[in-house]
Order: C-alpha cells, then sequence, then structure tokens
C-alpha cells in the first residue's frame, strides 16, 4: 500500500511507504493529491519540474509537499506521478507529470490550507520507509 | 502519557500547574463544565495549551476555551498573551487561516418569508456565491490591486463596489489592521490567493441563511437590530490561500532562525522568534495584511449574497452587516496584568475577542452594550450572538471561545454514512444543504461536534460574554 488515512480530532494525516526515501517522498505526494482531489482519472500529460530545499528530511519532506500543493491549489494541477530525480538530506528535485484541473474529470475533494510540521516522523523499518505527516484543511 | 494533573478551581475553572521540569513557564486555565473537561481530556488539546505555557515571554496563564480541540502546535480554541519587548509572536499561534472569522447580516425578511422560497434562495446564493473549491472568484482583483486589499482591507473592496460604506464601520478593526506591510507578502502567497477573494473555502467554512429562534437579551437584540423570527446569514470564512501560504513561509523561516534566539520548543509548529526580531515584525506586517485580505473576502461573499437575496426577494429587501469578528490573530493590546497595565500580543487561536460595554474598540451603537460575539456552531445545530462582559477583560485577555469545538475526526464522523441519505435527514429538519464536495456534508455532520449550548453556557455562566440570541440554520452552503 502506498499510504493510508490518519485520523486528528479536527484534521487529516496519512502515513505513506517507500521502499526506499526517493519513493516514500513520491508516494507522500500522491497521498496529498488523494486528499484533495479524486485521482483515478488525471492523465499525466504534462511534465512539471520542481524543486525544494531545508535543513533535514523531514522539513524538506514538509517543503516538497508545501511545493506540491502550490501546484495544485495555485497552479491548478492534477499531477499523477512524481518522479523523484535527486535526493539529498538538504536538497529534492522531482518532475511530477499531470494536467490542468477540471472539476468534472478530477472531482474536488477538500483544500488543503497547509502541510505542517505536527507530531511529523520519517523512520526506517525493516525493509521500509515510514513517513507521517498531517496537513491542516 | 502520564495523566494530566488537573486541579479544580470552581465549577467552570480548572487549572493545570504550571511544571518546571516540563519548561511550563506558567499554569494552564481551561474553562469547561465537568462534561466538556472529560471531551477535552480525550485529545491532546491540554498538552498543547501546556507546550504554549512554555513560550517565551507568556504572560498571566496559557488559556482553554470550553470548544478547545487539538490543533497544529497551538490547541484550537486557546489564548496566549506575550510581553511586547521580550515575548514571542508564532505564525502557529495564529493558525494558517489567518482571521478566519464569522460576519453575521440581517435581513429585513422574517422566516415565513424565506420558508416557502428557501430552495429557490439557496441555490441561488450556491450559484453567486462560489465555494472556490474548483472554481476561481469573481471579485476580478488583479496583482496590480493586490497590495491596496492587502494595505486597505474591507475597504478596498467597497470603494471597488463590493458594499457599503457602512459595511466598514462594523467589522472588527473597521475592517482593516494597522501595520499591515504588503511587501513582506510573498508573491506565492499573492499568485495563490488573488483569485480566491470572494470564495468561501472548504473545511468547517460555510454560510448559513439563519433565523432567530429565541432572544436572551431584549436590550442587547434591539442594539444589534434583531428579534426573534427574523431572517440573518452568517459567513464563516479566512484569508484563503495567501493567508495559508504566509503562515507556511513564516513557519519554515521562524523553524530556520529560533536557533539564532536561542529558542527551543517541545513542538516545531509552535515555530517563533520574539516580537522584536525583524523576522517577527515581518510576520506581524503580512499577518495584518492576510487579515486585511480576509475582511475583503467576507465583504466580497456578503455582497454577493446581497446579490442572490434581491434576485429572489426583490430590491426592496436589504442584509445590514450586524458585525464580524477575526477568531484567528494576533493583535497588540494593552491589559492589566497583576494590577499594572501591560502591552501584549495576544494570540487568538481559535479564540473571539469579547470586550466589555465602553470600550473605545467597539462601534458607537454598540459600546453600551459589549461588543458583539459571533459563535457559528455545528451544520443544523444553532448558532449563537453574544456580547462581551468585563470578566473577560479580567480573566481571559478579552477573550472567548469560537465555536463548537470538534470531537470527531473527519474519517470517523464519515464511517457507515451516506451523504444523500445526510442531507435528507436535514432537510427532515427544515435544513437545505449545498456542498461543492461530496464529502464536505458527512465531514461537518453536526455529531462531528460538541453541543454549542454547554459551549455557551460555560462562557455566559463564567461571566467572559452575555447570551443575546440562539440561531437556527434553514440553508447551509458548503465547501
Amino acid at each position: 500500500m502506498e499510504f493510508e488515512l490518519l485520523e486528528h480530532p479536527a484534521d487529516i494525516g496519512f502515513r505513506a511507504r517507500g521502499r526506499d526515501l526517493a519513493e516514500l517522498f513520491a508516494n507522500s505526494a500522491k497521498a496529498l493529491v488523494w486528499i484533495m482531489l479524486d485521482p483515478e482519472h488525471i492523465e499525466p500529460k504534462q511534465p512539471i519540474q520542481f524543486s525544494a530545499r531545508a535543513g533535514d528530511y523531514e522539513s524538506l519532506l514538509v517543503s516538497f509537499l508545501n511545493e506540491v500543493l502550490y501546484l495544485v491549489d495555485s497552479r491548478r494541477l492534477a499531477l499523477a506521478t512524481f518522479e523523484i530525480i535527486w535526493l539529498s538530506e538538504t536538497h529534492v528535485d522531482c518532475i511530477a507529470k499531470g494536467e490542468p484541473r477540471d472539476i468534472k474529470k478530477h472531482p474536488p475533494k477538500l483544500v488543503v490550507k497547509a502541510v505542517t510540521y505536527h507530531q511529523l516522523k520519517i523512520v526506517q523499518s525493516g525493509e521500509e520507509w515510514i513517513a507521517e505527516v498531517y496537513v491542516d484543511v | 502519557m502520564a495523566e494530566i494533573a488537573i486541579e479544580k478551581l470552581d465549577d467552570l475553572r480548572f487549572r493545570i500547574p504550571r511544571n518546571e521540569s516540563a519548561g511550563m513557564r506558567t499554569d494552564v486555565i481551561v474553562y469547561a463544565n465537568a462534561a466538556l473537561l472529560e471531551h477535552i481530556r480525550r485529545d491532546q488539546s491540554l498538552v498543547q495549551a501546556m507546550n504554549v505555557a512554555t513560550l517565551p515571554g507568556i504572560v498571566g496563564p496559557s488559556l482553554a476555551m470550553p470548544d478547545i480541540h487539538q490543533g497544529y502546535g497551538f490547541p484550537i480554541g486557546g489564548i496566549a498573551a506575550m510581553d511586547i519587548e521580550t515575548g514571542v509572536v508564532s505564525p502557529g499561534g495564529v493558525g494558517f487561516d489567518i482571521n478566519c472569522g464569522v460576519r453575521l447580516a440581517r435581513s429585513t425578511l422574517q422566516e415565513s418569508d424565506v420558508r416557502p422560497r428557501l430552495k429557490a434562495l439557496i441555490d441561488q446564493i450556491f450559484r453567486d456565491v462560489p465555494c472556490g473549491v474548483g472554481t476561481e472568484g469573481r471579485m476580478n482583483i488583479g496583482r496590480g490591486q493586490i497590495d491596496d486589499v492587502l494595505r486597505r482591507g474591507a475597504r478596498a473592496v467597497i470603494e471597488r463596489g463590493f458594499g457599503e460604506p457602512r459595511d466598514a464601520e462594523f467589522a472588527e478593526e473597521g475592517g482593516a489592521l494597522k501595520g499591515a506591510l504588503p511587501e513582506k507578502v510573498s508573491d506565492r502567497a499573492k499568485e495563490r490567493g488573488a483569485p480566491q477573494l470572494g470564495t468561501l473555502g472548504s473545511g468547517n467554512h460555510f454560510l448559513e441563511v439563519q433565523f432567530v429562534e429565541r432572544v436572551h437579551d431584549r436590550t442587547a437584540a434591539q442594539a444589534l437590530g434583531i428579534e426573534e423570527k427574523q431572517v440573518v446569514v452568517l459567513i464563516h470564512s479566512g484569508s484563503r490561500g495567501l493567508g495559508h501560504q504566509v503562515c507556511t513561509d513564516y513557519v519554515a523561516l521562524m523553524n530556520q532562525v529560533m536557533p539564532k534566539y536561542g529558542i527551543k520548543l517541545p513542538d516545531r509548529q509552535l515555530a517563533c522568534a520574539p516580537i522584536c526580531s525583524e523576522e517577527g515584525q515581518s510576520y506581524l506586517g503580512a499577518m495584518a495584511a492576510s487579515a486585511n485580505f480576509a475582511w475583503a473576502n467576507r465583504q466580497g461573499i456578503l455582497h454577493f449574497l446581497r446579490g442572490a437575496f434581491r434576485r429572489i426577494f426583490g430590491d426592496s429587501v436589504r442584509l445590514d452587516l450586524i458585525y464580524d469578528v477575526c477568531h484567528n490573530i494576533a493583535k497588540r493590546e494593552t491589559h492589566v496584568v497583576g494590577g499594572k497595565k501591560r502591552e501584549v500580543l495576544v494570540h487568538r487561536k481559535g479564540a473571539t475577542r469579547a470586550f466589555p460595554p465602553g470600550n473605545p474598540e467597539i462601534p458607537a451603537a454598540y459600546r453600551a452594550i459589549g461588543q458583539p460575539v459571533i459563535i457559528p456552531g455545528s451544520m443544523g445545530t444553532a448558532s449563537w450572538v453574544l456580547v462581551g462582559q468585563s470578566g473577560a477583560m479580567e480573566e481571559t485577555f478579552g477573550s472567548v471561545c469560537h465555536g463548537a469545538g470538534r470531537v470527531l475526526s473527519r474519517t470517523a464522523v464519515r464511517k457507515g454514512k451516506n451523504a444523500r441519505e445526510e442531507q435528507r435527514k436535514l432537510e427532515d429538519q427544515g435544513i437545505l444543504v449545498r456542498s461543492e464536495t461530496r464529502d464536505g456534508i458527512l465531514e461537518e455532520l453536526p455529531e462531528a461536534y460538541k453541543d454549542v449550548d454547554e459551549v455557551i453556557e460555560v462562557v455566559h455562566e463564567a461571566g467572559l460574554a452575555k447570551k443575546v440570541a440562539r440561531l437556527r440554520p434553514m440553508g447551509v452552503i458548503k465547501g
């Protein structure tokens, strides 16, 4: 399973998994898109490259997801795939693919205000990496 | 986690004493009755209120209102005042939705005028007021004009035709917080927010057509121009993507600079900087600009609502603004603490200002009764109008609660429920609901919230604010 939802009294979170950190970042981005809109019919037509910087992996994940949020909420893109092309503790480069948002094709679910540091976690468990992230809705 | 030790002070007040080993600089005071306290203890909100008590420069206790629930860093329903010289400002203590707030307007219609045409009215509002979940706003404020909105708030859009001059007078701060610095708001925040101006948003934001079910204080109700059976409209929205981005930008910035100021915190989401620092001042300028955007946003929504009412009921129908309050904000105010006047920055995170009668900040028309406090309840239950009382000034930095407060998560409340069926149940109670998203209705069902009447009873009995009127919903628009 790429991700599952986590409960919060007022808002919502997700637990994402990956075989490595790059896959973990990509699956976290998919979880965020899933919370915002119905991703079933997104076509990965148009590539868009973006990057994020921070001081450690956890902050980097928040910065990276806030970039995804900006692309979906402000640039109005529905994103289907995320390819991490470079990842270090302080820098991530990603090529996402998707298409312009269409209310009929990708019915909106929730407006996410921001990705938070609340109970933020990245841990390695056996062969997989797990991240827990909460978003403000 | 160990059980938190709570002392009962009286039937409505509880204290978590300062625990120095946990880094607390002050006590936590919780306003609740025994039943509400049981709810409150089930989530992390009291731990969060204790974390707030660790912030440098906190003056007086870290306060928890009866609607308190778990937030991010700060609890929602919390109040913390910081010394203006030695204290910190925390963007998380204001929240991602800067100046999320409530606006209440009275109509010239009675419940019996609206009931027969309710469906047409709600459908018209749903068409005219964009929710902004999948669509953009209709105010067409371009990037060139956005700085004027950030500087002057409600008045900037009223002058562009979105309202009446008197509207601004009846908003907290006259619809524009002083000290706004649009240049401290990132281009990205402006880009994200500008097309969303005049839209409702999703989550717990909503717009309701309501009627005054019961008046509890005739003198105050008369001053506010409301009587039983009169139809009113309530708008609950904030600064949309602009405020969310400003908070995101400054939480990241403050996380970077905290080591420079020697600040260590139990939760990164509490990230803060000294009020007097460059970063603190930049945030406060950007926060004021975002607050002004929120007032302009609620002003735009009221303008579109007026259009919808006129389309259904003709040109003679009026919607006059009663008042507009913000419940996510940090404000510089003077309060008496320990017998001495002190300048403080009051963080109200899910808390409403509630100044008592005679306060010069209150519009002249209401000064004798106290500041109107508007408390939205959950969809399908009730909302309340209160007025601030002297107890708030003496005990809570002139503040009260902001809503009912959630008890069930979004996923928990949705379980086993069907949106159509729930919509029909509400219709059976005389409440029509329209939502732009399928899950919008399910996630905000009344059972997700505490009993708003019980929350109101606590602040009324504690002398923080006085009950004026209970409002019942007739129609709800949700994002």
